[in-house]
Formats: C-alpha cells, structure tokens, sequence
C-alpha cells in the first residue's frame, strides 16, 4: 500500500498535470483526485483546498526545473557555457512536458497573487543562478533589476509561445532566448555572435 | 478597502431631482464602469455577478439593462475605456518631437504615471491575468501591439540593428513587464514612477547594449 508521502507525491503530480492540461480556474479537486486516483478524503487529509495544493505543486515544479537546470550545468564551466546549458535544458523540458510548460509558465497567472509572485521568485533564481552577475558585467555597474529584465524578456517570449500551443517549437527559439538572456549584461554585437552560434548548432 | 476616487465623485442627488436624463444616465454609466473594474479585480470575470455591479455602483438592476446587455459588455466597455485612455497618454507623450531615446523615456513615464492611478486595471492586465477572463487578455495583447513601436523604433535608432533578432521588441516590452508585474505584485503600485530608469534600461537594452542605455538613464531620467 502506498505510504502517505507517495499519495501527496501523486496529487501534486496530477494537480501539475490536470492545470496545465485544463487551466488552473477550471480545475476542481474532483478532476485532480482522479487522476491522482485518490480519495477525497486523502486529498483533504494533506491539503485544505486546491490553491494550497497548487502552490505546493509549483513549488514542486520549480525544483524539478531547477534541479534539472543545476544538474545540466558543469559549475566549472565558463559562465556561457551554463548559460547555454541551463537554457537549453529549460526549453527541452518545456518542449517534452507541454503541460508541466503550461503550469509552470502560463496558468500560474491564474492562480492568485501569491503563486504570482512563487513565479517570478523562480524565474528570478533561475536567471541569476544562470548568469553569474559578476563575471557577465566584466566591471559595469549594472542595475540591480538586471537579473528580473533578463528574466522578464526569457519568460514573455516562452509565455507566448506556449498560449499560443506551440511548446513543441520551443527549441527553435532557443538562439533568441539566449539573446533575449544574455544582451541586458554583454550588450546587442555580443549577444547576437552567441544567438549566431546556438543557431549554428 | 476605500478607493478614493470613485467615493468622492460627485453623485446626482437621490429622488426627485431636475437635472437632464442624459446627464443622470452617464454619470451611472461611468459608476458602472468603475465598479466592473473594480469587482473583477477583486473576485475575479468568472464570479462577478450584475448584482455586485449593481450594489458597487448603487444603481439599480433597471438602470443597469438600460446601459448594459449583460455584464460582459459592461466590464469589456470599462476595460476598453482605461486601456484607450493608457495607450493614448503614452503614445502622445512617446510622439512629441526628439530622438527615439527621449521619445521612449516620455511615453513610459506616461505608462508608468497612468498604471500608477490606474492600479487595478494595471493589475488585472499584469498580474491576476486569470481574473480578467480571454476577452480582456485579448484586448490586452491588442493595446500591447499599439505600444510596439516605442520600442521598435529602436531598431532603427541602434547602429546594428538591422540584425537584431525579429523579437527584439518582445524581449524589451518582457523586461518592462518584468519590472512592472514585480513591483504591482509586491503591493506598491503608487510607485511605479519611480521605476522609470530601470524599465527605460530594459528598454534600451537589446538595442544599444548596457553602456550606452545607462549613459541614456543618466543622461534622461536621473
């Protein structure tokens, strides 16, 4: 019989699956707990309602990406190179996991202010662990927002793409992310030879 | 919560009263408006009910079906309204005489001057997206579009920018947006005006690079 820890496991992944599947104001704790397959009783049993649940299920979401993002990264690599990395790794999740994308990216919007601001704080540590401040500004000062301009850029462009269901082409458009990331801090001439490269392969 | 504004706008007195029914019916229009704004950002498109236009406003059930077909029309006719109001006060700041740089730097004062009086129309468009329901978010994209060339026009301006990506633009109006979400997110919408150098940066950015944008916010906005 499954422990009480791997039946919660099951309602975050179903709550991740079913909102970005149906969006986050259609869904109901019925819907999740289906696919869950648990019972009500075991959902209340862990969560009060379902926007608890939901924010626990992004935060969830978060380290996944994370993880997988820190996980792709060689920490001795050059600053660039994990740039590349970690963006790269992001898109292809994206891609692979439409509704992980949709939940991660899009119906986040819908789900309150608190989950609002769950999002930006991961886009925000996504983007700073990716561009390590210092070695990018090679002595400029920046302003302190850089890492949330950068953020804001990547996440708008990923954000229309998947409204507009095309989480699959999502890679094509990883030489304008990496523009899109790195041009606040190295400027447009170096930041397009990197979108030229990527391009290249 | 009290907002100002809407409470201290002078009412036609109640009952019996002289003044000319057109007058009557517009100032009750624009409570409705107001009121839509409001309850849909408080509870959400999906839950407002006419009675809570109604009750917000202090009009009656048959005052509001004289104005209104149904309460999508009234809310959609209030969004319409702030956003032809916002995108005209920044266009018509970002279209006086000047180099792109100081054009920008105007129309987003004016954006950022007007989302600060405006705080639930900028937080339904930023923020609670989801409260606002697919026909105001389309809405949305569209006045977005109308803003465009404030920043496209940097294209232009850049030495290189000829071979700037195609997205160039999205990428700077995601930065601002960026900015402007956190800040209405933490609660300090009446602040915005403040973040002007950093959403004219993120503007200036992808076209002409960190070391000539912050010369630029020196230069424009400190």
């Amino acid at each position: 019989m499954a422990g009480s820890e791997t039946r919660r496991q099951a309602i975050l992944e179903a709550m991740v699956r079913v909102v970005g599947r149906k969006g986050y104001k259609a869904t109901s704790v019925a819907d999740v707990i289906e696919e869950a397959d648990v019972s009500r009783t075991t959902f209340y049993k862990h969560f009060e309602d379902k926007h608890e649940c939901f924010l626990a299920a992004y935060d969830l979401v978060v380290e996944r990406v994370l993880g997988e993002v820190i996980d792709s990264c060689d920490p001795t690599a050059p600053w660039l190179e994990r740039i590349r990395a970690g963006l790269a790794t992001v898109v292809e999740m994206f891609a692979l996991d439409p509704e992980l994308a949709r939940t991660a990216i899009v119906e986040v919007a819908a789900a309150g202010a608190d989950a609002r601001q769950r999002h930006w704080d991961a886009v925000t540590r996504v983007t700073e662990f990716l561009a390590d401040g210092e070695q990018l500004a090679e002595g400029r000062e920046l302003p302190a927002n850089i890492g949330l301009m950068a953020a804001g850029a990547v996440s708008g462009l990923i954000f229309d793409e998947l409204l507009t269901g095309r989480a699959e082409r999502l890679p094509e458009l990883l030489p304008d992310l990496l523009f899109a990331l790195l041009v606040p801090y190295i400027g447009p001439g170096a930041a397009t030879e990197e979108m030229r490269r990527a391009a290249a392969g | 919560m009290e907002r100002g504004r809407g409470g201290d706008r002078w009412r036609p007195p109640r009952g019996r009263h002289r003044l000319p029914p057109q007058v009557v019916a517009r100032s009750q229009r624009e409570r409705l408006l107001e009121a839509a704004v409001r309850v849909v950002a408080e509870k959400g498109y999906g839950a407002m009910t006419i009675g809570d236009l109604t009750k917000q406003a202090g009009v009656s059930r048959t005052t509001f079906y004289e104005l209104f077909d149904d309460k999508e029309r009234c809310f959609l006719a209030a969004y319409d309204n702030a956003v032809e109001v916002l995108v005209r006060r920044v266009m018509a700041a970002y279209e006086a005489p000047g180099e792109w740089p100081e054009r920008a730097a105007a129309g987003l004062a004016a954006l950022l001057e007007v989302l600060a009086e405006e705080p639930e129309l900028a937080r339904l468009s930023l923020v609670d997206i989801g409260n606002a329901g697919p026909a105001a978010q389309r809405r949305y994209r569209a006045a977005v579009q109308r803003l465009t060339p404030l920043f496209e026009e940097g294209r232009d301006y850049a030495p290189g920018g000829r071979g700037l990506p195609a997205n160039t633009s999205r990428m700077a109006i995601g930065g601002v947006t960026g900015l402007i979400a956190d800040e209405l997110v933490a609660g300090r919408a009446e602040r915005l005006p403040d973040l002007l150098s950093d959403v004219f940066f993120a503007t200036l950015v992808p076209y002409i690079g960190p070391d000539a944008a912050a010369r630029e916010v020196e230069r424009l906005t400190r």
